[in-house]
């Protein structure tokens, strides 16, 4: 999986929109193709029989957007065009090369604070590891 | 069945529904968030049964049927019939679901060990009434361990078929819009494995509670032990148009493995759900472990358990009955009478036919 996408995907929503606003100028004239709210509908693999099933749809926002030949994309959960929209715009950014560098620095730096909030869940989960004797 | 168009009682009607609506009182975006809040375990319920994930929306069903379940569900299944639909990810994967409670009543010594997680299973169930008299509730903190546990783990049923204790499931290459979807198909007899697991994941919990019980207590074949149970993040994987896979975030799920000795192999049934809400899985993958050679009309039975825990149908149906039946009912006097008439004057009985 495309760990930067991922990451714009999950970023606090206020940060991403907020550095995405910066880079607005510089990105010069954009046409959205696409930019609304709708559901992704999510399978699962049943262990028993190794079927893939449908366990419900999930309400998600979408923005398309194209520079030239350059293209951008943002879908992320929950009802948000904004965050959608600024994720495609940074999704542009990287790929027509402008302010790559910042953008790869925000991406770096809040794919750390990601992992860091996964590492506390986890750590969170393995205090409740139990050892089970049979008496 | 007759049904008669009654006319009448419009301002009644207007006045029941505000007389409803008036309990709960003017309501806003505070409310919604307070509901979303101080409830996961109620939003996870009522998002696994709408079939619909998202948090606020739940909240927001929540909040404005004043916590009438059925009307919750039924208002976010209506609402899901407007949206269109932007792809179908690809199929979670077990060994890929973010981890945070896994256990197993079958095996202590699971690869991976066993992990509690949050759950009030060893609880003492006492009501804290002292928040009543003014006082904070105020649960002691969680003290982190010095290492994450870890995050991935293949399911326990894949650890048994590589030890000849399963037989391990075939590969099935179907996805995107091939997977069969009750959403756009009607659910038929002998049900599509993708239907009866998909029929599961979006039922009421209370009735495959009822019915996985009924199989538990012996109305069944199987009796099952939890092979595994999960409560799990699992990454929502979407294809951007250039075709890189991507997560487009996380969502909550449960799944519940339940084994049984069947031969010289273990019989195993499943099922998962959005949100977290073991119950509801284990009860589901109990009614599909005793699902293979049940006795029609058994409660362990496809077509019974299907039908009868799709909670938005039982509940509209139960609830049409309190509306006017009266052609029907008033024909069901008219033979009463007749009945007795005849019975009086001393006429032969006659067998009416069933309605």
């Amino acid at each position: 999986m495309d760990d930067t996408l991922s990451v714009l995907a999950r970023v606090d929503a206020a940060k991403l929109k907020s550095f995405a606003e910066t880079l607005i100028p510089d990105l010069g004239e954009i046409e959205v193709l696409q930019s609304q709210s709708g559901l992704v509908m999510l399978p699962m693999r049943d262990t028993a029989k190794g079927v893939a099933f449908h366990l419900g749809e999930i309400l998600m926002s979408e923005a398309h957007i194209r520079k030239g030949d350059m293209q951008g994309y943002g879908m992320r959960r929950g009802h948000d065009l904004e965050a959608s929209m600024a994720m495609a715009l940074v999704d542009l950014a990287i790929a027509a090369e402008v302010r790559s560098a910042d953008c790869r620095a925000f991406c770096d730096a809040q794919a750390e604070t990601l992992q860091k909030a996964d590492e506390d869940v986890l750590r969170r989960v393995e205090a409740t590891r139990v050892k089970m004797e049979t008496c | 069945m007759a049904y008669v168009a009654t006319r009448g009682g419009e301002r009644a009607i207007e006045q029941s529904e505000r007389l409803f609506r008036e309990e709960m009182g003017p309501f806003d975006r505070e409310r919604v968030v307070e509901v979303k809040k101080s409830l996961p375990y109620l939003i996870d319920r009522v998002m696994g049964e709408a079939s619909l994930y998202d948090e606020d929306l739940a909240a927001l069903a929540l909040a404005q049927t004043g916590g009438e379940l059925y009307e919750a569900v039924l208002l976010l299944r209506a609402w899901r019939t407007t949206q269109p639909r932007l792809q179908v990810a690809a199929p979670i994967e077990q060994d890929c679901l973010f981890t945070h409670r896994r256990i197993s009543a079958a095996f202590k010594d699971i690869p991976g060990g066993q992990v509690l997680g949050p759950t009030l299973d060893y609880a003492h169930r006492i009501l804290a009434t002292d928040v009543l008299q003014g006082e904070t509730y105020a649960p002691k903190p969680v003290e982190p361990a010095n290492k994450p546990s870890p995050a991935y783990q293949p399911s326990v049923s894949a650890w048994q078929a590589e030890n000849d204790l399963l037989d391990p499931p075939a590969e099935d290459p179907t996805k995107g819009n091939d997977i069969p979807d009750l959403t756009r198909e009607p659910l038929l007899f002998p049900s599509k494995r993708a239907h009866t697991l998909q029929s599961l994941a979006r039922a009421e919990t209370g009735g495959v509670l009822a019915l996985g019980y009924a199989a538990m207590r012996g109305f069944g074949q199987a009796h099952p032990t939890v092979n595994e149970l999960r409560l799990a993040e699992a990454e929502i994987a979407v294809t951007h148009p250039d075709g890189r896979q991507f997560s487009a975030g996380r969502v909550k799920v449960s799944q519940a493995e339940v084994v049984d000795k069947k031969d010289e192999q273990l019989g195993i049934g499943y099922a998962a759900t959005f949100g977290w809400n073991e119950v509801k899985c284990i009860a589901a993958a109990t009614l599909d472990l005793n699902s293979p050679g049940a006795e029609k009309g058994s409660p362990t039975e496809e077509e019974f358990f299907l039908y009868h825990t799709e909670g938005v149908e039982s509940s509209g149906f139960c609830i049409h009955f309190k509306l006017p039946h009266y052609v029907t009912f008033q024909s069901s006097l008219d033979a009463m009478r007749d009945a007795k008439a005849k019975k009086e004057a001393g006429a032969p009985k006659q067998q009416e036919p069933a309605e």
